[in-house]
Formats: structure tokens, C-alpha cells, sequence
């Protein structure tokens, strides 16, 4: 079964059936093959930094509590009660030492123990465990420059193995200066798509811009950079499905408010050396890391999770990020930016929704969804370059990154563990 | 103490206000703020309160309560004149695909208080708004908050001067926001 499914991804011709963005058993597939078994992400360390501060987020579909307990360490829960399966924490932030269930009262502590349960002696008759009924934790938890992540699979491999050479690239969105970013905004909604395509648009989809965004760029929100016939931009795969949109060093992406401005130009010698030799070849604007966590910098500073709700329909929660030393004239220019951009108001976001509703939507028609996806361009024009440790387009717009996402996809649908399926680094890849 | 005929002439202010969005004549519209404008908005969360009995707080100082809606952490909308005007520019290109075809809308406005007069003349009001959208084939949605709006007079007519809005959301359960309020 896994294999059928997995073949309706012809990455090689560029070709991708369309029931894989509608049929709910194919959904569930993915639930289990991907979202249960990769490395997803959490929320970021600026959001959470003091001990019993917590968020509730989503794996998947699983609910997530995510706690820093007492001692400081970060744990990562499903958020549902061991009694009767009642969802345990229903804020979406704040800080606790313990949570206390709605239904009947059972108190977990904020590291998962259950240490609550009323009328524990007299109707258990001493006969409940506690110690084995502690809330149920992920099988790994880690953190990258900040950002924490966690998976379902104790066989997946570390992290760092995970994001590969891909570890670089989110360098250079949150790792620019000394004590790297934090989150000064947020933004939660439904939009009725696919969480396929808007991962999938932010890891290689440069070509739209020129055309579904040039209003935007139109009344100078934006650069446009991506849009910039004259930018050296590139299509960049470093590996395990993760993708960027990275134009030249010396193009710039960042919207055009002096403060911004300003700050840019003050800091980028020093950006160069700490990001070393490589930042000088090229300047990544907008990412996925597989399969549903994206990193934009050009126009607005966001990161956010797609949130699969259904085939038909995805939760974003995008977080807007500055780096943490920047003067606050500048953060609150980068905020505004994030509305005005990146936001359901964002007047480049706004005019996504409708599109990705609509691919998915035409998936309905049994016979509209016998049409695959065309992603052939720039089919056989990407090499692997070591400098950048990744699969390049060269030429502005090539649909590349796509066929590595819907591959890695498919690879992950079909392995039966991680063990036959594994990570690349660019420098096995070299050495191969 | 406001008279009458002030509170009324608000009102029928911002009646008309909503029928300019309804009819989107927002050339019209924008010529109804004054080139100080602050536009806002912001969604609301989702926390436990202070009295709450789900949680053991752990530090009372880290603690952030429900009126998380004052500040910044959710601004869906924060314009001035200028970002305003390129807004509706947009509009105009003939390319702002979330509006093209145009969403079809609905403003109610209702609980309108006129609460005190400001040093300048003007006024600050408080009102509720419902706005439905419906889109496309059968797209819909309902857009519910609060507004508080300072108003003041230019050559004898309202102008607004600042807007404050809570859309009240968590998650929105609209895929944009590509209407105005």
C-alpha cells in the first residue's frame, strides 16, 4: 500500500498525482509516515524562557504541550489527560508548576508526572501506578540555534543529522549576531488548502512572485527581489527535502523602511564573518525545512508551522522574528513589515490563500484529479555544487526544489523505519 | 455631557463610513481620515486567568493575563496614512488577487457610545461591528469585534484620527484579512 501511494510521485519526470492532496486515507498515511516520524517544529526559546513557562502547540495532529519545567529543561508532552483522554492544558500559553485536567481533577507536574488524583486511595484501592501513568512524552526533544523540535520516533536520527547541511542555511535567518533572535509577534489561522502547498510555495517557488505578488511589490512593500530580473537568484536543496530560495550576496531582500535600512547596512560586515566564507556566495530569503516549517527574511522576518488540519485545510501559526540585539525602533519596524507583508492582512500573504485553496479544492473532481501537478521546469538543469553543500537551479525560477520536497515525501511514505530511508549530509554526498 | 445632535451626527458618520467600505468606494473612504491616522487591530488569545484553578502558577511574575489584547503581540493591522493609501493603491492594479473577484461585505455597526469629548474638540467612540464577507462561490465569513474610534472635526466634518480594533479570534478562522473595517 505504502508503495503504491509513494509512486504517485514521478519526482524524476516531475510529475505528482493529485489524490495525494485530497484522499483522507492518504492523509492519514501521512500523518503516520511523516508527522509521526520527522522532526517537527515546536515553538522557539524566546517563547518559553523562563522555568515553568509553557505553550500548546500541534504535532501533526497531536496536541502538544510544551513545558520548561523547574530546573529548566524543555520537555514536550502530548497534552492529554491519562484518565479519559481530555485535553489537559487549554491556554495557549503561560506558566505553571502543574496542570490540573478540567474533567476530574487528575494534576500532572510540569515535567509530566502525574502527581494528583483525587480519591486516589478509597476508589483506585491503592491499585493505580501513577509513576506509569506520567503524561506521555515525545520520543526526542531538541533544540537548533533556539528553535525547538521534537519528534514521535525514538529510531529518528539526532537533529542535527536530520537538517543535514540544511543547519547552515537556518544560520543565516536566526544566528546573525550574538544571541541570535526572538519572536515579537504572532499570527493563528485557518486557511482551506493542502498543507503541501504552502510548504512547498516557501521552499522553491520563486516563479509567482513576479506575477501573484507584483501588487505588492507594485505599491513598494518590497523589494522584490525574487521578482528582480537582474538578481543572481538560485533554487538551493540541501538534502533530506529541505529547500531555499536564495538570491545573490548582494542582492537585497529586506523591505524598504529606513530603520531596517539603517540596521542592515550596520551590521552586515560582521553577519559575513560569523556566517563564514559561504555568505559570500549567496543570501537565503525564504526556506522549508521538511515537511512543514518555514523561514522567510526577504519582505518580512516569519517563521511558522503548516499545521495539517484534514486534507483540505491547514493551521498557520507564524511567529514574527528580529534579532534579539537590535535597537527597538527597529523591531517594532520589523513587526509593522511582518503585518503589512506576512500576516491574513499581509498584502503578499492575502493573495496566496485563494490559489492554494483552489489547487486543493480542484482535487475533488475524480477526473480533475486524474491531471497531475506539472513541476518539470528546469527539469535535468540542477547540479550539485559543494560550495553551497546543495542541489542548485541556477537560473531564477526551476521547479527542482519541489521534486526533492515531493520526493522526500514519498521516501518517507514508503520506508518502513528510518533505517531505510536515512539522512544526507553534503559531504557524504561529496565523497560518494 | 454630549448633545444629542453630536452623538447623532456620529453616528450617522459611521453609518456612512460602512456603507462607503459596502459599496468599496475607498477613495471616498480614505478621504475620512486625517493624515495622523494609527489604524489597528489585534486578535485575541487564549490564557488561563489569574483566578484559575487549571494551573499551579509557578512564577507570579511571569504571569500575562487576558488583556494581552492591548498590546502588540497580535496586531493584525497597524498602518498610517501612507500604508493605508497603498493598500487601496493595490486595489487598484488590477492584480490584488485576494480581492479580484471583490469579496462582497456587509458592515454592521451597533452599540455606538459617544463617551467624552477630548481636549481638541473631538470625540472617542466605542462601538461593535459585525462584518460578513462572502467570496467566490460560498466562501463566508464573519468578522466580530470592538472598535474605538477618536474622531474630530475638520472644516465642520468627522475625520477619524485613530482606530483601535479586537477582532475576537484566536486562531482566525478567515484565511485573510483582505477587507477593510
Amino acid at each position: 500500500m505504502t508503495a503504491e501511494i509513494a509512486a504517485l510521485v514521478d519526482a524524476e519526470h516531475g510529475l505528482i498525482s493529485r489524490r495525494i492532496f485530497i484522499e483522507p486515507e492518504i492523509y492519514d498515511m501521512e500523518l503516520r509516515q511523516i508527522f509521526a516520524r520527522c522532526w517537527l517544529f515546536l515553538c522557539h526559546d524566546s517563547q518559553i524562557p523562563h522555568p515553568g513557562d509553557f505553550m500548546t502547540t500541534y504535532m501533526g495532529e497531536d496536541p502538544i504541550l510544551v513545558v520548561r519545567d523547574g530546573a529548566g529543561s524543555v520537555g514536550a508532552f502530548l497534552n492529554v489527560c491519562r484518565h479519559r483522554g481530555n485535553r489537559l492544558c487549554r491556554a495557549n500559553d503561560g506558566n505553571a508548576a502543574s496542570f490540573i485536567c478540567a474533567y476530574h481533577g487528575w494534576t500532572f507536574a510540569n515535567d509530566g508526572r502525574l502527581t494528583g488524583v483525587p480519591n486516589l486511595r478509597e476508589a483506585y484501592h491503592g491499585d493505580l501506578d501513577r509513576e506509569s501513568l506520567g503524561l506521555i512524552p515525545v520520543a526526542q526533544v531538541e533544540s537548533y540555534k533556539g528553535l525547538w523540535f521534537a519528534t514521535f520516533d525514538p529510531d529518528a536520527p539526532p537533529l542535527r543529522e536530520y537538517l543535514g547541511e540544511m543547519a547552515w542555511y537556518i544560520d543565516t535567518f536566526v544566528d546573525r549576531c550574538d544571541g541570535g533572535v526572538e519572536v515579537i509577534a504572532t499570527h493563528k489561522w485557518i486557511m482551506p488548502c493542502n498543507w503541501k502547498f504552502p510548504a512547498e510555495n516557501f521552499g522553491g517557488d520563486a516563479y509567482h512572485v513576479q506575477w501573484n505578488h507584483l501588487s505588492a511589490v507594485k505599491i513598494g512593500l518590497s523589494r522584490g527581489v525574487t521578482a528582480n530580473t537582474h538578481s543572481t537568484q538560485r533554487m538551493v536543496s540541501p538534502g533530506n527535502g529541505h529547500a531555499l530560495i536564495c538570491v545573490g550576496p548582494d542582492d537585497v531582500g529586506d523591505p524598504p523602511m529606513p530603520e531596517i535600512e539603517t540596521y542592515e547596512k550596520e551590521i552586515a560586515a560582521a553577519v559575513r564573518r560569523r556566517l563564514g566564507p559561504r555568505a559570500n556566495l549567496i543570501n537565503p530569503i525564504v526556506a522549508t525545512v521538511f515537511p512543514n516549517f518555514s523561514l522567510l527574511r526577504g519582505t518580512s522576518r516569519t517563521f511558522r508551522v503548516w499545521q495539517p488540519r484534514g486534507p483540505e485545510k491547514t493551521e498557520v501559526r507564524s511567529f514574527v522574528f528580529a534579532d534579539k540585539t537590535s535597537p527597538p525602533e527597529v523591531k517594532r519596524a520589523i513587526r509593522q513589515a511582518g503585518i503589512r507583508g506576512f500576516s491574513p492582512s499581509g498584502s503578499f500573504e492575502q493573495d496566496d490563500m485563494d490559489n492554494w485553496q483552489e489547487c486543493t479544492q480542484t482535487c475533488r473532481g475524480v477526473v480533475s484529479r486524474r491531471m497531475p501537478i506539472n513541476n518539470r521546469m528546469g527539469l535535468g538543469h540542477d547540479r550539485f555544487d559543494p560550495d553551497l553543500g546543495a542541489w542548485v537551479s541556477d537560473y531564477r525560477f526551476s521547479e527542482s526544489n519541489q521534486r526533492r520536497f515531493y520526493r522526500r515525501w514519498a521516501e518517507l511514505i514508503e520506508a518502513a523505519d528510518w533505517g531505510s530511508v536515512g539522512c544526507v549530509t553534503a559531504r557524504q554526498v561529496e565523497h560518494a | 455631557m454630549l448633545d444629542a445632535e453630536t452623538i447623532r451626527s456620529v453616528e450617522q458618520f459611521l453609518y456612512r463610513e460602512a456603507r462607503l467600505l459596502d459599496e468599496r468606494r475607498f477613495h471616498e473612504w480614505l478621504d475620512l481620515f486625517t493624515d495622523d491616522i494609527h489604524y489597528w487591530m489585534t486578535a485575541r488569545t487564549n490564557r488561563y486567568p489569574r483566578s484559575s484553578k487549571a494551573i499551579a502558577i509557578f512564577d507570579a511574575d511571569r504571569y500575562t493575563d487576558e488583556n494581552a489584547e492591548a498590546a502588540d503581540e497580535f496586531g493584525l493591522f497597524d498602518e498610517d496614512i501612507g500604508t493605508l493609501r497603498a493598500r487601496v493603491a493595490r486595489l487598484d492594479t488590477g492584480m490584488a488577487w485576494a480581492e479580484d473577484p471583490p469579496s462582497r461585505t456587509r458592515h454592521l455597526i451597533t452599540n455606538v457610545e459617544v463617551a467624552s469629548e477630548t481636549q481638541d474638540g473631538g470625540v472617542t467612540v466605542h462601538c461593535n461591528f459585525i462584518v460578513y464577507r462572502s467570496r467566490g462561490e460560498t466562501d463566508q465569513d464573519f468578522y466580530v469585534g470592538a472598535r474605538q474610534d477618536r474622531l474630530r472635526r475638520i472644516d465642520g466634518e468627522w475625520r477619524i484620527s485613530g482606530r483601535r480594533m479586537v477582532l475576537d479570534q484566536n486562531v482566525l478562522t478567515s484565511k485573510n484579512l483582505s477587507i477593510f473595517f
